[in-house]
């Protein structure tokens, strides 16, 4: 260790910190989730054409979970029945540069390349997307699962297959057949209203504390060969 | 006489619900907690905040906690990241303060009065050349050595590779050696 190491070492120990706060952690004991979830509100352009035929959907129904699959940064559950929401099409949220993405992150971005685009969904979410915009050929989302559960994804019946994969070691789910729903929820766990959107064959996977996604027309084998060589 | 119960023990009842377990687990941390927000914040009732929210959205996301893991980069980084919106929506920061009184390291002998405002004045110069760094720099440095957390531990609370956390400390170094008129 350098003197100059030694130094600011030693000064840790001088800083004279405000005094720590007793902190309120008389926190109820946790709900157990079961799996319902609250009405959610109105206020979105209803793409239920887009679900007509596929999904069988009526108003005020409830599901129960029958397989849930945890990650950080996001739970996917197969449910009996989607749940009544709307859907949107997909909005990454505000158009930046990596710098500013990455301040408001606060996190090193990964990539697959230079992007073409890069948004940043508040300070909780960056999207880099490959191809148009408005037809991407893949898109590569992250955000720090450590300190948040940002997706629930809702597959419903059997046209939706859920392989949990690895990828360098770490733990992935693989969702592939039929769309899902992808939901964002908000820091209360709750499903944020104005933020779900269906989407098709996606790679989620978990690296350190990043939960990165990958979405594209893409077959398992080069999903995994794709999200291997993420830098 | 029965043992406390291990971190790993608090942990797992913790994540079945269990809040008093949740509680125990926080003692042994919001110290570290509060000053790792202060330092990012920079701000006194700021870093309280972070800390406080950071605490509850912890046990809200206890359930998803990898079992296995350490409990507090995990706590840390979830505290670190409110203290960083924090300080973005705030704009203001508190310089950094030293204690009146300066304890000797065991074994050194009183230093005279003019060897004490010496070095003083070397820790005075220390805190202003860390507070010239930039919020990066001085970051990474806060927590491996005023934090004294370990280069993997820095990683995750601040959610950058270890790799990363290296290179910025060494470049860290290097510009507050030019803050301190010093060569490497």
């Amino acid at each position: 260790m350098s003197d100059l190491e030694r130094r600011l070492q030693s000064l840790g120990g001088e800083i004279a910190y405000p005094p720590t706060p007793r902190f309120d952690v008389s926190f109820d004991r946790r709900p157990v989730r079961t799996g319902r979830l609250r009405p959610l509100a109105l206020g979105v352009a209803i793409l239920l054409a887009v679900l007509a035929g596929v999904l069988a959907l009526s108003p005020g129904a409830r599901s129960a979970f029958l397989e849930i699959f945890d990650l950080r940064g996001a739970t996917v559950e197969r449910v009996e029945q989607l749940p009544p929401v709307e859907v949107q099409t997909v909005d990454f949220g505000e158009r930046v540069s990596r710098d500013e993405a990455e301040r408001r992150l606060g996190f090193e971005l990964l990539d697959l390349g230079e992007p073409d685009a890069i948004f940043a969904r508040g300070d909780r979410v960056a999207t880099l997307v490959y191809g148009p915009v408005e037809k991407p050929r893949l898109v590569l989302s992250q955000l720090n699962g450590a300190v948040w559960d940002g997706f629930a994804k809702k597959a419903a019946g059997g046209g939706t297959r859920i392989e949990p994969v690895e990828v360098n070691g770490e733990r992935g789910l693989f969702i592939s057949g039929d769309e899902h729903y992808v939901m964002y929820l908000d820091e209360n766990l709750d499903i944020a209203d104005d933020v779900t959107y269906l989407a098709g064959t996606v790679l989620l996977w978990n690296r350190g504390p990043l939960l990165l996604r990958l979405e594209g027309e893409l077959t398992r084998d080069d999903a995994l060969e794709l999200a291997e060589s993420v830098e | 006489m029965s043992r406390p119960p291990t971190e790993d023990e608090l942990v797992e009842r913790a994540r079945g619900g269990d809040a008093a377990a949740f509680a125990a687990l926080v003692r042994d941390h919001e110290e570290i907690a509060f000053r790792t927000a202060y330092l990012i914040a920079r701000n006194a009732a700021d870093a309280e905040d972070a800390a406080q929210v950071g605490l509850t959205k912890a046990w809200r996301a206890l359930p998803r906690f990898r079992r296995g893991a350490p409990f507090r980069p995990w706590l840390l980084a979830i505290v670190a990241n409110e203290a960083r919106n924090r300080r973005r929506a705030a704009g203001r920061r508190e310089g950094l303060a030293l204690r009146a009184s300066y304890e000797l390291p065991s074994g050194d002998a009183a230093p005279s009065p003019e060897g004490r405002a010496l070095a003083a004045e070397a820790r005075a110069e220390l805190v202003a050349a860390l507070e010239q760094l930039s919020e990066d720099d001085r970051t990474v440095l806060s927590c491996r050595y005023l934090l004294d957390l370990g280069e993997e531990e820095t990683a995750q609370v601040l959610s950058l590779r270890r790799g990363t956390v290296k290179s910025r400390t060494f470049r860290a170094f290097g510009r507050l050696r030019e803050q301190l008129g010093e060569t490497s």
